[in-house]
């Protein structure tokens, strides 16, 4: 052992040299026992963690001892509780209410075990949390020494100083945190009632202040007079008209409920005023929608079973046609070919819908730098929209039904369609570009001849994603009518009938994979 | 090797291409301070990619521009067929600034009078090899009938005969690019435009395109501008060759004239391991008769002596002096006008004269 791989061990640890030295040379040969514990990091905790100047460490210390300390006062909390219970079981006895005084006993047994209980764990967690800290320290200590060898700025050394900013911490969190362990925090409807209290005039104590705004739910900081209540009803000539009614005299509201509010006039203002809009999206869709029915469920079941083999065996060949067939026997056999059939034509519709519009837009997203800003963000916030909230705006402007069923699909759809196609036609090679170019192709030639050719694989990956992710939420929208495959299991689940619900569920399962096989296997055929 | 004839077929005038934000500032600050390279970067965090580059390409000759990567030799060509355009300076084409053309003049241009071939071919994986070849056809609406006889009719050209409906993906590096020729040929452009087009081959397969791209370049007679990196290709295909270095050119002239007179020492240092076999001359290595006779002695009988013209190369000149002990004589017009004694050849192969 030289000097030398002693040297650098000393110079970071400073105090107790010799004992990091000899820790994080077992570390570096890999001897060091699996049980070692830092005595001193065991005893100081979070202490000797920022006076070592190690974050990390220090915050899983006071954490530790931060929920040991939570349940003390929890536990003291309960003691108190009993104690009052205790008292009032005393004072109801003596005034001969015996059966309240019962009730009362059997709180009382409950905050005796509470008390006892939470007082254990935070001994448990405590001992506990203190070993796997002090097995921690070493380790994670020893990293430090290792960023330190390539940054010597970082901590090293062990300085007293730290202790300021771990106190300030310390002295920030923990009043608090001991404070609401040791109150049964108010509930939100009693704390609007003291709000109002307040608001009159009323006296109320400094602690139930102090309770609600701190210790309860974040606390309501303002009221709100009600708006106007705003309805569009018809005039005589038959047109709508805003019927403004002011609010006066009743009592404020929050920030929550007004807006609220706000909302629900917009968007009844719009359905009065722009209804023919809405109306001519649900008479656009409703006539592709009749056509794509009209196919799947107007055709009779021996043509539409034999047609939907035929085209799986031509577009993804032999072995998933059989599989195309069983599936479509299950169906059959279990009575869903009809409702098959419905949701199958759904999902064609909102695949059209969502090619028909996710095709030129991911073409611009994918040329335009513009494009790509304005697009790419609202294609986030839609991914990363849970499914279900799509059903709110197409129940608020198209109403209850298929259609809005559709709608809540296509948005739900469309962002892989057109991210997979920008995708496509930015990954063109530049070089393929600038040959068309050179070759005199104009903008049209370019993007017909060359462009989307080349993004075509990507395309048809999209076209996967969409169809697949239409079937996932034509399943979902039937929440809102949408009837097919999941209106089944909607209903099975509202009449909790497992055995119709698993039936429709592998139903709908089955679909989904022959689906997604079926375009598979020929979106890979068709790049060949 | 043609002698430059009446008009430039390509004509470049001081182009300068300044790629950046801010561009139109930087070029406005190099023209009126002369700042270079460097403070152009710092100033306006501008790369200059062509500084003040003029040309002139005269019909049927094969135009070499060589330099390093970096060098802006394919930025300087992009500019021909305006796929880059230039921040300040003239191109122009048989007369036509190039400049001035609106987009669709400026594609009908592209299309008939220009073809290029590119260092990484460039074809499209989705269409036949044939119609990879009628591509420039097609984008000029020229009917299927009529599109797949003349790309038939290239396709003989660079011997891809029987490969006319297979994938690009089928074929093999060097024949892949022979589709990129062919491609550069079937609409019959005036000029070619070479990006590095032999660079990404292997050495045998580059080696047999080149000669054959020298033997139809002779057979088809058209302006070419030949892009690449190695000066072996560049003496190899050039009829002149300008070499490039920093956007700039340091040097135009014959293989002959780079080689043996070297503008400067980056010139120099390129030059210094090409053989010069195939381009030093008698002429320049010979030592007149007197000069020779002083020095040794008498010459005497000349039929002991091998012979050969002023105007031989150093490779001739070995195979004649190789099973000899008496020096080369140098005859012009049936008069001895110089000797190369075999030192003299074993030096001037070194490339000291």
């Amino acid at each position: 052992m030289t000097e030398d791989t002693q040297t650098p061990f000393h110079d970071f640890a400073g105090a107790a040299g010799d004992y990091y030295a000899k820790t994080f040379l077992k570390i570096q040969k890999s001897t060091l026992g699996k049980a070692h514990i830092n005595i001193a990091a065991t005893i100081g905790s979070f202490i000797w963690a920022s006076m070592r100047g190690n974050w990390l460490l220090f915050w899983i210390g006071f954490f530790i001892d931060l929920v040991a300390l939570v349940y003390i006062g929890a536990s003291y909390k309960f003691k108190t509780a009993a104690i009052n219970v205790a008292d009032e079981i005393v004072s109801l006895t003596a005034a001969g209410n015996s059966a309240a005084a019962s009730n009362k006993t059997l709180l009382l047994e409950r905050y005796e075990n509470w008390t006892g209980s939470n007082f254990l764990t935070a001994i448990v967690i405590f001992i506990i949390g203190r070993l796997v800290f002090g097995w921690l320290a070493d380790r994670i200590y020893y990293r430090q020494y290792n960023s330190w060898r390539v940054d010597r700025s970082k901590n090293s050394n062990l300085r007293v100083n730290r202790l300021v900013l771990s106190a300030v911490i310390v002295a920030l969190i923990a009043p608090l945190m001991l404070y609401r362990s040791t109150q049964f925090a108010p509930d939100a409807r009693t704390c609007i009632k003291q709000d109002r209290a307040v608001t009159e005039g009323k006296d109320v104590s400094f602690k139930n202040r102090f309770d609600c705004k701190v210790i309860s739910d974040f606390p309501t900081l303002f009221w709100i007079d009600r708006p106007d209540k705003i309805s569009y009803p018809r005039a005589e000539d038959g047109t709508r008209f805003v019927k403004r009614e002011p609010q006066t005299g009743k009592k404020p509201i929050n920030l929550h409920t007004y807006t609220s509010g706000v909302i629900e006039n917009v968007v009844g203002y719009l359905t009065a005023f722009y209804g023919y809009f809405f109306d001519g999206v649900v008479g656009v869709l409703t006539v592709l929608l009749n056509a794509v029915t009209a196919i799947f469920v107007g055709t009779p079941w021996p043509i539409m079973m034999g047609g939907l083999l035929v085209l799986s065996y031509y577009l993804a060949g032999p072995r998933i046609a059989i599989f195309v067939g069983s599936s479509l026997v299950y169906l059959a056999l279990f009575g869903f070919w009809q409702t098959a059939m419905e949701t199958m034509s759904l999902v064609a519709a909102a695949t059209c819908v969502c090619i028909l519009f996710g095709l030129p837009l991911g073409v611009w997203v994918g040329k335009s730098d513009l494009g790509r800003a304005i697009v790419t963000p609202i294609l986030d916030i839609m991914q990363t929209i849970p499914s279900f909230v799509y059903l709110l705006p197409a129940v608020a402007f198209f109403g209850i039904g298929v259609v809005p069923g559709i709608l809540a699909t296509v948005i739900f759809a469309m962002p892989p369609m057109v991210r997979l196609t920008s995708l496509g036609i930015q990954h063109v090679p530049e070089s393929t570009k600038e040959a068309a170019l050179a070759y005199g192709a104009n903008p049209r030639q370019l993007l017909t001849k060359v462009e989307l050719p080349l993004a075509l694989p990507s395309i048809m990956a999209g076209v996967n994603q969409v169809v697949m992710m239409s079937l996932s939420m034509v399943v979902v929208a039937a929440l809102i009518g949408a009837g097919g495959m999941g209106f089944l299991v909607t209903r099975a689940l509202a009449n909790s009938n497992t055995g119709k619900g698993v039936l429709a569920g592998i139903g709908i399962a089955l679909l989904a994979m022959m689906i997604d096989r079926v375009v598979q296997k020929a979106s890979k055929a068709s790049q060949q | 090797m043609q002698e430059p004839t009446t008009k430039p077929v390509v004509e470049v005038k001081n182009v300068w291409k300044i790629f950046g934000d801010r561009a139109e500032e930087a070029m406005a600050a190099v023209q009126n301070e002369n700042i270079g390279k460097a403070e152009v970067l710092e100033r306006f965090e501008c790369v200059v990619g062509v500084r003040d580059v003029s040309l002139d390409v005269y019909a049927g000759e094969v135009f070499c521009i060589m330099g390093l990567s970096g060098s802006g030799k394919s930025t300087l060509v992009r500019h021909i067929n305006r796929l880059i355009e230039p921040t300040h300076g003239n191109i122009s084409i048989d007369g036509v600034d190039v400049g001035g053309l609106g987009p669709e003049d400026l594609r009908i241009m592209r299309a008939d009078k220009i073809g290029m071939v590119f260092q990484n071919m460039a074809l499209l994986p989705h269409r036949s090899v044939r119609d990879n070849i009628a591509f420039a056809l097609e984008l000029r609406n020229v009917d299927a009938f009529t599109r797949s006889e003349l790309a038939n009719k290239v396709i003989e050209t660079v011997s891809l005969q029987g490969y006319g409906d297979r994938m690009p993906s089928e074929l093999s590096g060097g024949m892949q690019q022979r589709v990129g020729l062919a491609r550069a040929l079937a609409a019959d452009p005036d000029i070619l435009l070479m990006d590095e087009p032999f660079s990404a081959l292997d050495p045998l397969i580059r080696r047999g395109l080149q000669d054959e791209f020298l033997a139809l370049s002779k057979t088809m007679n058209k302006t070419t501008l030949f892009i690449t990196h190695d000066l072996d290709e560049a003496i190899r295909m050039g009829s002149r060759i300008a070499i490039m270095k920093d956007g700039a050119i340091v040097q135009v002239g014959t293989p002959e004239d780079i080689v043996t007179n070297p503008a400067d020492d980056y010139v120099a240092d390129f030059v210094q391991g090409i053989s010069k076999l195939k381009l030093v001359f008698a002429h320049t290595v010979m030592v007149p008769v007197e000069q020779y006779e002083k020095e040794n002695k008498k010459l005497g009988s000349l039929k002991n002596c091998p012979t050969a013209g002023p105007e031989d190369d150093l490779d001739r000149l070995v195979s004649l002096a190789v099973d000899q002990d008496n020096p080369v004589v140098i005859m012009d017009n049936d008069a001895p006008v110089g000797v190369v004694t075999k030192d003299a050849l074993l030096r001037a192969i070194q490339g000291e004269q």
